[in-house]
């Protein structure tokens, strides 16, 4: 018993190794990424616009991140992990700003 | 006592013959009339226009000279997706001199109020290009005051901050955009109506509107926003005010106004300033012409 507490004991040793790698991998390693979807909006065209689409996507739970690019007409939904997106609701966002979903993936 | 009633009289008879058709604030990309574009489900949008007009050509001799500056709040509201509803609140002040006369009249304060929506009847989206077509309908309300009164008596009806009167309007919007330009064409009629034995000529307008993308000229993924280059045409035309039953030959006719300007927009605001100058008028007797009319706004969505 004497011998598990003292320090440099192989459980002590064992423990600290463990710790340390728990550590070094929350702080090196990136956290799980929840997935994307883009999505392709016919009758997007300027920059004002764009904002009604963003802030109906962000009010779905679990969306983290919208970029939407006015050249190519998509928008990429990026999720927390663990959350989804269905087709169905991402094209009631779209609706609900006004425009129209060509496709989701 | 007799040489102010004499004054009095002679400016009344002589601003009564004004066109009054200051244009409303428009509440979306064009500058000085409205868009189809969507303002989403939720969203807001809000708008801050100042306007400076100035009036001096007066072909009745007296040298009037017309001054009128507005501070215009709009609101707008997506209620549905394609049920938008705006409130516009005007601030005013209205100035008119006679050199000549040495008389000044002026008033200042909360003007009429606006209160309007806008249903997108029919749209078209195609990948990167829209068509929309949105009826819109509303009324102006007396929040002005009409019964400013000076050393001189009562101010004649161009120069109160309000018309006292609840006059409802109506319009169709068509809008085209695609990723280069934008397209706006409106037509709308406003009828109005009498109050303390005064009416307005009602107004028929059609407005139009065109916004060329400057820069950047290629688009990117990184692209969020644009410089637009504005031009935009007004045919205003408007009845001749009646009082006490009798209509004013001094006052009506039709302006076809012109404007160019420059608007910034990225995903959040706009930014915008433009001159409008007339190019045609057209105005009944001794009705006093226009020289120009000087904009500038911000818009925000949230």
């Amino acid at each position: 018993m004497k011998k598990m507490t003292q320090p440099g004991s192989p459980m002590r040793r064992a423990v600290a190794a463990l710790l340390a790698a728990m550590l070094w991998g929350a702080t090196i390693l990136p956290a799980s990424a929840g997935t994307s979807h883009t999505i392709k909006v016919d009758g997007l065209a300027c920059p004002f616009c764009a904002y009604g689409i963003e802030k109906q996507l962000r009010a779905i739970p679990g969306v983290n991140r919208v970029k939407v690019s006015i050249k190519s007409g998509t928008v990429i939904v990026s999720l927390r992990d663990g959350a989804e997106l269905t087709r169905a609701r991402a094209a009631r966002a779209v609706k609900d700003a006004g425009f129209s979903m060509r496709s989701f993936k | 006592m007799k040489g102010n009633i004499a004054v009095a009289a002679a400016v009344a008879v002589a601003v009564a013959g004004w066109v009054f058709a200051i244009s409303w604030p428009a509440t979306a990309a064009p500058i000085t009339t409205n868009t189809a574009l969507p303002v989403a489900k939720g969203e807001y949008v809000f708008r801050e226009q100042a306007i400076f007009n100035q009036s001096g050509d007066d072909p009745s001799g007296l040298e009037r000279d017309r001054r009128v500056s507005i501070s215009a709040t709009v609101l707008g509201y997506g209620l549905t997706r394609n049920l938008a509803l705006f409130g516009v609140l005007p601030l005013v002040h209205k100035r008119l001199e006679f050199p000549g006369l040495g008389v000044t009249r002026q008033a200042g304060g909360l003007g009429d109020a606006r209160l309007f929506g806008r249903y997108t009847v029919f749209q078209q989206n195609l990948p990167g290009q829209t068509f929309r077509i949105a009826p819109l309908v509303g009324i102006e309300l007396p929040t002005g005051e009409n019964t400013e009164r000076d050393g001189l008596g009562r101010l004649p009806m161009a120069v109160q901050p309000g018309s006292g009167s609840w006059d409802p309007f109506v319009g169709v919007v068509t809008t085209y955009q695609t990723r280069d330009f934008e397209i706006d064409v409106t037509a709308s009629y406003q009828a109005n109506t009498e109050a303390a034995d005064f009416e307005f000529g009602d107004v028929a307008r059609l407005d139009g509107s065109l916004q060329y993308r400057l820069w950047p000229r290629e688009l990117s993924d990184d692209t969020t926003a644009y410089v637009y280059g504005v031009a935009e045409l007004n045919l205003i035309h408007q009845e001749k005010n009646r009082f006490l039953g009798a209509s004013n030959p001094n006052s009506g006719g039709t302006t076809l106004y012109g404007l160019v300007g420059l608007q910034y927009v990225d995903q959040r605001q706009i930014y915008e300033v433009g001159v409008q100058l007339p190019l045609v008028q057209d105005l009944d007797g001794t009705a006093l012409e226009r020289n120009y009319i000087v904009r500038g706004s911000i818009r925000l969505n949230f």
